[in-house]
């Protein structure tokens, strides 16, 4: 199996399913000629022309609302967007056309919107958000975040096949900082939770880069046994997985790196109170980036977002409880 | 923290004076009722709202809450006496404060949410405290500066703490599905609280001396359902230890001698219904004399108890006598088709359930077995679900287990009857042989006590059922 970067992955799961599948074709702001912001798209004008690696204006609302058409019409359309903050010009595009198309007309809408996510770079305020929450909360729609460049490579491949629109969460701080054997071939990942480590004491539930923040802060806790739980998939959440987490470990740790009002790890809390109570040693203990913007001084980013040592602390607290 | 509105009311009327308890008519037929137990003495602190006592009527039981809030001045009517509704039963004083000391307020029973007790950090029992103690006790800080002879006594200390009151939601499930006593459990979570790995290592360490003093049923995994006769000949070595009288699981330690104590959630069901069901059904209890000695042959040659017999014989005599495999309930009597058998299994010192095996009539005497010994084990795990205690249409009952002959078991509502397995014992018994010379001869016999209830059916119908019952077992192999 080739090695490759969390971004390589990316890359190659938009190459296999452009080359086996002539309906699916990428939008974006520079992704053709320039390559995409990321390099995302380096070389996919060259192969498969400028047709099918569209560089488009400024404007989200254009970039998705086009994308919503092609959609409806059977094409399978991948949007870039530059940076998943600026989202918010597309968002009536998709969240009151898109997510609301099957539903009203009957229509399947299959799109792809690629969000470039989160921080940890020192981007500021408009170039480090973590969006999910938003599209958790427009029924239609699906969100995924991948953790591992394999994961990356099979859930794009899935979303690109789902006939609903998808938020495809991928973080930019994981781009050449994670590597990982990737299959090759087009194989799909199921929009299911995945047991990043097994234990028994403590579970900590994460998403995306906050996996591996979760797995750093729990490798050698005092000799306890830490499950790590990344959740894959958003919209649909695998209640199943967590709540089977729950039931072996009995304390729970939810990491987000959004803000922390309304966020994915207030829903699983959410879940957890409801389904498994009886099953709980613990107050479920939630470690999310505090209801403020993303700071651009790094001192100040690093004290925002949730580090390792914020997490470790927490399963420290909560072990001893 | 709001309070309601009587007892808002009561904290605003500084006079002093007292409010009465009376006995409440629930119900337009209602002209008396009887105290069941008083929870308050006089001398202690109520809460608005709070049970002072428990009445009984000839229909319903129910709990009388507390007028206002005070201390209880007197109690006018004693538990088990009946008086006409209207009467006073009490007489609550609202002129006072909660946490002034009282010289019988320490007597009050462990449950009694008395401020002045729950506050006090040493944790000690009631009973042992100075009578004066009580006072100083509540204005003490909860957490005591260091005090290391303290600390070096865990365990039993440690189980009245304050902090080890509260349990999380997975280890009162644990402890309740195991019968573990959390007090007895010594916390290692913060503040003493019991942790879930705490209770765990309680159950393992428990389990393990309980194995060690009965390695024959940590060998089969379960304690048995069916112990057999007392009176048995001891050759058959590993039958016979399976006889010995078993702890049951989740005993607790008892209380001190002559110390009140509530009953268990389970036990107030039980004799709700018990009650419920003697004061509905007209009881009757037949007996009928059965020979085992065509079940005992097949029963050694299969391992199994004389458990599984029994219910096939009686799945047998119910299709013959389908007037048993009934429910009545108001004026309706439903026959049913389908024979749903509930085994009572004894949980020990907590109570009794009743698994239903459903479709009985569908199993053999060896399903039977697997299947009781599967209920069983379920039931002693607190595994059952509804669905595996709802619905019986008849119930076997085995108390003979621990050598009784004879019972007079209640129904299990709204079951029109229930058979009361007793111990096999060896009798003389005449009978007369094929040529119609008597003899006599030593065979296991047992009584069968069948309950019925003469609204649904009478005395010949149930004797005529005994008759096949006993024919069916008699004639074990040869029919």
């Amino acid at each position: 199996m080739p090695e490759m970067t969390y971004l390589q992955a990316i890359s190659d799961a938009l190459r296999e399913e452009m080359r086996a599948d002539e309906r699916v074709f990428l939008m974006g702001e520079d992704i053709g000629a320039f390559g995409g912001a990321f390099k995302v798209t380096d070389g996919f004008a060259a192969e498969f022309g400028s047709e099918r690696v569209m560089d488009t204006p400024l404007a989200e609302s254009a970039i998705i609302g086009t994308a919503v058409g092609a959609a409806v019409v059977g094409l399978r359309p991948v949007c870039e967007m530059q940076f998943a903050d600026f989202i918010a010009c597309g968002f009536d595009q998709l969240v009151n056309v898109a997510a609301k198309m099957h539903y009203r007309q009957g229509l399947a809408v299959p799109l792809t919107v690629r969000l470039p996510s989160g921080g940890g770079f020192s981007g500021g305020p408009f170039h480090s958000q973590n969006p999910e929450a938003w599209f958790m909360q427009a029924p239609g729609i699906k969100v995924l975040a991948p953790a591992t460049p394999e994961d990356a490579k099979g859930l794009l491949i899935s979303a690109i096949r789902d006939p609903n629109p998808v938020c495809f969460c991928e973080h930019k701080h994981l781009y050449r900082r994670v590597k990982g054997d990737v299959p090759a071939g087009r194989a799909a990942t199921p929009m299911t939770a995945r047991v990043a480590r097994s234990g028994s004491d403590l579970v900590v539930i994460a998403y995306g880069a906050m996996v591996w923040a979760a797995l750093e802060a729990t490798e050698d806790l005092d000799g306890a046994s830490i499950e790590v739980l990344d959740l894959r998939s958003l919209v649909p959440l695998d209640e199943d997985a967590i709540l089977d987490s729950v039931v072996r470990c009995s304390k729970v740790v939810v990491v987000d790196e959004a803000n922390a009002t309304c966020a994915v790890g207030a829903q699983v809390a959410s879940v957890i109170a409801q389904h498994g109570f009886e099953h709980l040693d613990g107050p479920v203990v939630r470690v999310a980036t505090p209801d403020v913007p993303i700071p651009f001084s790094p001192p100040l980013e690093r004290a925002v977002l949730p580090q390792p040592d914020d997490i470790a602390k927490a399963c420290r607290e909560l072990l001893a409880y | 923290m709001s309070y309601s509105p009587t007892e808002r009311q009561s904290r605003q009327e500084a006079p002093a004076h007292t409010v009465e308890v009376t006995m409440p008519q629930l119900g337009v037929s209602m002209a008396e009722g009887t105290v069941a137990v008083w929870h308050k003495r006089a001398g202690d602190w109520v809460e608005a709202e709070e049970t002072v006592c428990e009445i009984t009527t000839d229909k319903i039981d129910s709990e009388i809450p507390a007028p206002a809030s005070g201390r209880v001045a007197e109690i006018l009517v004693e538990a088990d006496e009946t008086v006409p509704v209207g009467t006073v039963l009490a007489r609550i004083h609202t002129g006072v404060r909660a946490g002034e000391a009282h010289p019988d307020e320490q007597l009050a029973a462990p449950d009694a949410r008395e401020p002045a007790v729950a506050a006090a950090p040493d944790g000690s029992a009631p009973a042992d405290r100075p009578s004066d103690a009580a006072a100083p006790d509540a204005s003490a800080p909860a957490d005591r500066p260091s005090d290391l002879g303290r600390r070096d006594v865990p365990a039993p200390e440690h189980a009245e703490d304050r902090a080890s009151h509260y349990h999380s939601p997975v280890v009162q499930r644990i402890a309740e599905r195991e019968g573990v006593d959390l007090a007895r459990v010594q916390g290692s979570g913060r503040g003493g609280r019991v942790r879930k790995q705490d209770v765990l290592a309680f159950i393992a360490r428990r389990d393990a001396e309980r194995s060690d003093g009965a390695a024959d049923y940590a060998r089969s995994g379960e304690p048995p359902l069916h112990t057999e006769s007392p009176y048995r000949e001891p050759q058959s070595a590993g039958a016979a230890a399976t006889a010995k009288p078993q702890a049951p699981p989740g005993r607790v330690a008892p209380a001190p001698p002559g110390e009140g104590e509530r009953l268990s959630r389970m036990r107030r069901s039980i004799a709700q219904h018990m009650v419920r069901s003697l004061r509905t059904a007209a009881h009757c209890t037949s007996i009928a004399e059965a020979d085992f000695s065509a079940v005992q042959v097949a029963r050694e040659a299969l391992g199994l108890t004389y458990l599984p017999f029994v219910a096939r014989a009686t799945i047998d005599a119910l299709r013959a006598h389908p007037q048993l495999n009934a429910t009545l309930e108001g004026e309706t009597l439903t026959r049913h088709r389908e024979i749903n058998l509930g085994i009572a299994v004894s949980l020990g010192d907590d109570g009794l359930v009743v698994p239903v095996i459903h479709d009985a009539q569908d199993l053999s005497h060896e399903g039977l077995a697997r299947r009781i010994t599967e209920l069983a084990r379920q039931a002693r795990a607190g595994e059952l679900s509804p669905d595996d205690v709802h619905g019986g249409t008849f119930t076997i009952t085995n108390p003979g287990a621990f050598g009784t002959v004879a019972s007079t078991p209640i129904i299990n509502q709204p079951q029109v009857a229930i058979l009361d397995l007793e111990a096999v014992v060896k009798r003389p018994v005449v009978f007369s042989d094929d040529a119609g010379q008597d003899a006599i001869a030593i065979r296991p016999m047992t009584y069968l006590c069948l309950s019925w209830d003469h609204r649904a059916l009478d005395g010949a119908m149930a004797a005529q059922f005994l008759s096949t019952l006993r024919a069916r077992i008699e004639g074990w192999g040869r029919t």
